[in-house]
């Protein structure tokens, strides 16, 4: 077809093309799994400012974000990085110097925010994580900034409310409001060329997040041809219309987990974790592990071909049967 | 035998809370291992669920470093994402919450968010209230694992990520509209804890063979109800230390690890 335009970019032009500084994102994936670490490298290295993350969990990629000082601010539930970072320690820092927002709610209230904006609702009713400092309004950070005032469509003018059961006259719900992110960047083994993405393993909360999000950015393992991959659709999860953009990158989700391709690098993230405690730690690892890196390939030849084969998951068994996964 | 270590004696005891034939809402590290103890000995039934989307998979292949796991995976009967699991607790299907935090209150509340005075500019920003507070509301029993130290175990919590008993008051669960009976176990290297029916306030049950009540009561920054039949926590046997050592954390990632001084 001679107007097919092809979806098919490269991550820096994915990055230059469909991402602005205040944005609002959200990705795939879960705390160590499946985050998508190439684009993350490349937001650092153009320098994407004032981003607003609304995120179901954190974990690697939003240290990175956080470090980095692209991020202005942070609603989830949960930083860390499990086993390999008990804690956000450049969220701890920020945060701490009131050089960050953070506004907390519950990883199901995150959840349901999540799937009522990827079904188009205004907001979803839930019971998950009641009596808490989540709902006491004294920490509703962006209303008591001043931030719910509507001039920014995309946050809620209430942090959440409740309504009482209209139908059957039962307990009160906990209404949370959708969350509207302008971009999702997922990271997946892979995606057809026309943009239909298969999810292998656990899908996690990619459903509701990639739904939700007005673009679709989606950095495959592989790219697979359409016919392919519409043989077993029972494991495709998104339709290609909604995907504003393709990028095949190889092992893009390094040191996250990618079930079927890759472990998590444990021993590289507990690096991370603890070279970047302090600003000055975080410039250093930056320096020599992104803005010293001209591309994401730099950074894998950096790697090197052993650390890497050395996750390589088996492709019987889904996971690798080399790594010693993270060890002291 | 080898000196039992204190996060060997959590998992441990953690194993002996666990009831077979019960659904068990498990975390990241000790809680997965006192779930695999169970399993091997005295609960096969016992089902594990995890917040990642996973429930009851088998662990053949070895103990999931985190929930999101390829391993956590694992022949699962069922794998359907975030929402898949919550909603099934929200529906009433989950016997026990298992979790930790950074600090408990003497009604069970649990601040896993923040310690310091001001939320905005806290002194440390913990992970966060991740899958614990929708866990402690909706499923039946809650499970804390922490250790035992005066900073964590306070009067009051700098945020309440997990509710408890609330203030205590007896119909405070029903009033913030949570499903579950509330807190049931507080699992220490040194000490088990319940709470009590009447005033719903932590309760010791059981000490470290040697260890004194006074010395329980040392290490919280609030009053215990200390009942005149406080019993010693089992031991684990060689058995149960070599199916924690040699089988489930083999590689020693949690059980090896300290508890600071």
């Amino acid at each position: 077809m001679a107007d097919f335009k092809s979806k098919k970019m490269t991550v820096p032009e994915a990055v230059r093309e469909l991402i602005k500084d205040g944005d609002m994102m959200t990705f795939s994936g879960f705390t160590i799994w499946r985050r998508p670490m190439a684009m993350v490298h490349e937001i650092v290295r153009q320098g994407k400012k004032d981003l607003h993350l609304v995120e179901v969990n954190s974990g690697t990629h939003g240290e990175v974000l956080i470090g980095a000082g692209c991020v202005k601010v942070w609603e989830s539930c949960f930083m860390g990085h499990e086993l390999f970072g008990k804690i956000g320690a450049n969220l701890n820092r920020k945060l701490k110097n009131g050089e960050i927002i953070v506004e907390d709610y519950s990883h199901v209230q995150m959840v349901m925010r999540l799937a009522a904006g990827s079904m188009g609702l205004p907001f979803l009713p839930t019971y998950c994580a009641l009596g808490t400092d989540i709902l006491n309004p004294e920490y509703d950070v962006l209303g008591k900034k001043g931030m719910r005032d509507g001039s920014n469509p995309r946050i809620p003018t209430e942090k959440f409310n409740y309504q009482e059961d209209p139908f059957y006259g039962e307990r009160a719900v906990l209404n949370v409001p959708a969350a509207r992110p302008n971009v999702c960047i997922a990271h997946v083994q892979q995606v057809g060329d026309e943009g239909t993405v298969k999810v292998m393993g656990q899908r996690y909360s990619d459903n509701e997040a990639m739904k939700a999000a007005d673009k679709l950015i989606v950095v495959a393992e592989e790219i697979v041809p359409e016919e392919v991959i519409r043989q077993d659709p029972t494991a495709n999860l998104i339709p290609h219309y909604l995907v504003d953009a393709i990028v095949e990158q190889p092992w893009g989700a390094h040191p996250t987990g990618c079930f079927g391709y890759y472990e998590v690098d444990g021993a590289f993230i507990r690096d991370f974790y603890s070279k970047t405690k302090t600003q000055e730690g975080f410039d250093a690892w930056a320096e020599e592990w992104i803005l010293g890196c001209g591309d994401y390939n730099e950074y894998l030849y950096k790697l090197g071909f052993n650390r890497l084969d050395s996750l390589r998951a088996n492709a019987a068994m889904n996971y690798s049967l080399r790594v010693k996964r993270g060890a002291r | 035998m080898a000196e039992v270590t204190p996060m060997e004696m959590i998992a441990y005891t953690g194993s002996r809370v666990l009831q077979d034939e019960s659904i068990v809402f498990v975390g990241t590290g000790l809680p997965i291992i006192a779930a695999m103890h169970a399993q091997y000995t005295h609960a096969p039934n016992l089902l594990m669920i995890y917040e990642a989307g996973s429930l009851a998979p088998m662990l053949e292949m070895g103990m999931p470093l985190s929930v999101g796991d390829t391993r956590a995976a694992r022949k699962a009967t069922y794998l359907k994402g975030l929402c898949g699991v919550f909603e099934l607790t929200q529906r009433g299907y989950s016997d026990f919450a298992f979790i930790g935090g950074a600090q408990i209150d003497m009604y069970g509340n649990i601040c896993s968010t923040i310690q310091g005075e001001d939320y905005r500019q806290p002194q440390v920003r913990f992970p966060g209230s991740g899958g614990a507070g929708a866990m402690a509301a909706n499923c039946e029993k809650t499970i804390a694992i922490m250790a035992l130290e005066k900073r964590r175990f306070v009067k009051q919590l700098d945020f309440v990520t997990s509710i408890g008993y609330g203030d205590g008051s007896p119909d405070y669960r029903d009033k913030a509209g949570v499903m579950g009976s509330g807190p049931y176990r507080v699992i220490t290297n040194q000490a088990l804890f319940g709470f009590d029916e009447e005033t719903r306030r932590m309760k010791l049950l059981e000490v470290m063979p040697g260890v004194t009540t006074e010395e329980i009561q040392d290490l919280v920054g609030f009053e215990l109800i200390i009942p005149s039949d406080v019993k010693e926590m089992k031991l684990p046997t060689e058995e149960d230390l070599t199916l924690l050592r040699d089988k489930i954390d083999a590689e020693g990632y949690f059980l090896k690890r300290q508890v600071k001084k």
